[in-house]
């Protein structure tokens, strides 16, 4: 499941929606693998797409991938691989 | 032995031999050197007695490589669950964040014990300093 939702920005970014979630995936998918276990939460903001993996099951503690992406460029600005 | 009055904060979990074994033992099944295909997370329970006060330690089952199940917590006999700890076998080397993550945190507020988390870079501890209303409540996490 993907949630999407816009804050704060007064321009339409050039990087599209799903292609942030392009450049997220294929880099998560190197760390991850299985990406199936996860709901993914995209808002753009500022400073670029806001890319969050979350865990579905509720049961358990552990952590997914959360990008920062700049939307004029598709760079991948920072991210933090939790455990 | 006396029987205890209060149940012990996370310093004084981390300070018991018994407890730094557990962890020990727990980070070494981790396997931390190994590919990311075979280390894993690795967990449990630390349980008080509320008669003698004796600290005692119950593993959870295998977790996988940035995630463990640990909510829920088997019953001992005349024992509380005063604490819970697991392992982040994953190196900050390959971009990991070695600390509590996000669910971490929101687990470990609503489990309401303290967590001792070992990592590469020491024990992190997340949730409250001790069990949330003190050794009543009945065995598993406090209401």
């Amino acid at each position: 499941m993907t949630t999407a939702t816009t804050s704060g920005v007064s321009h339409v970014p050039s990087i599209t929606c799903d292609k942030a979630l392009e450049i997220a995936r294929l880099d998560a998918e190197k760390v991850y693998r299985d990406l199936s276990r996860y709901r993914i939460q995209i808002t753009v903001e500022p400073d670029g797409w806001h890319i969050e993996y979350w865990l579905k099951n509720p049961r358990v503690q552990g952590g997914g991938p959360h990008y920062i992406i700049d939307a004029t460029t598709g760079a991948i600005l920072s991210k933090t691989y939790y455990q | 032995m006396n029987p205890p009055t209060r149940s012990p904060t996370a310093a004084e979990l981390l300070a018991d031999p018994l407890v730094q074994a557990a962890l020990d033992h727990a980070w070494l099944d981790s396997q931390p050197g190994a590919p990311p295909d075979i280390r894993h997370e690795e967990g449990g329970w630390i349980y008080m007695d509320v008669a003698t006060g004796q600290l005692t330690t119950r593993r959870a089952g295998r977790g996988i490589l940035d995630e463990i199940d640990l909510s829920s917590p088997p019953v001992v006999f005349v024992s509380v669950v005063v604490g819970k700890f697991h392992t982040h076998p994953n190196p900050r080397a390959e971009g990991w964040h070695t600390g509590p993550s996000p669910s971490d945190l929101l687990m470990d507020a609503a489990h309401g014990v303290p967590d001792l988390i070992r990592a590469e870079d020491g024990v992190h501890v997340s949730g409250p300093d001790s069990r949330r209303g003190g050794l009543g409540g009945g065995p598993g996490f406090p209401p």
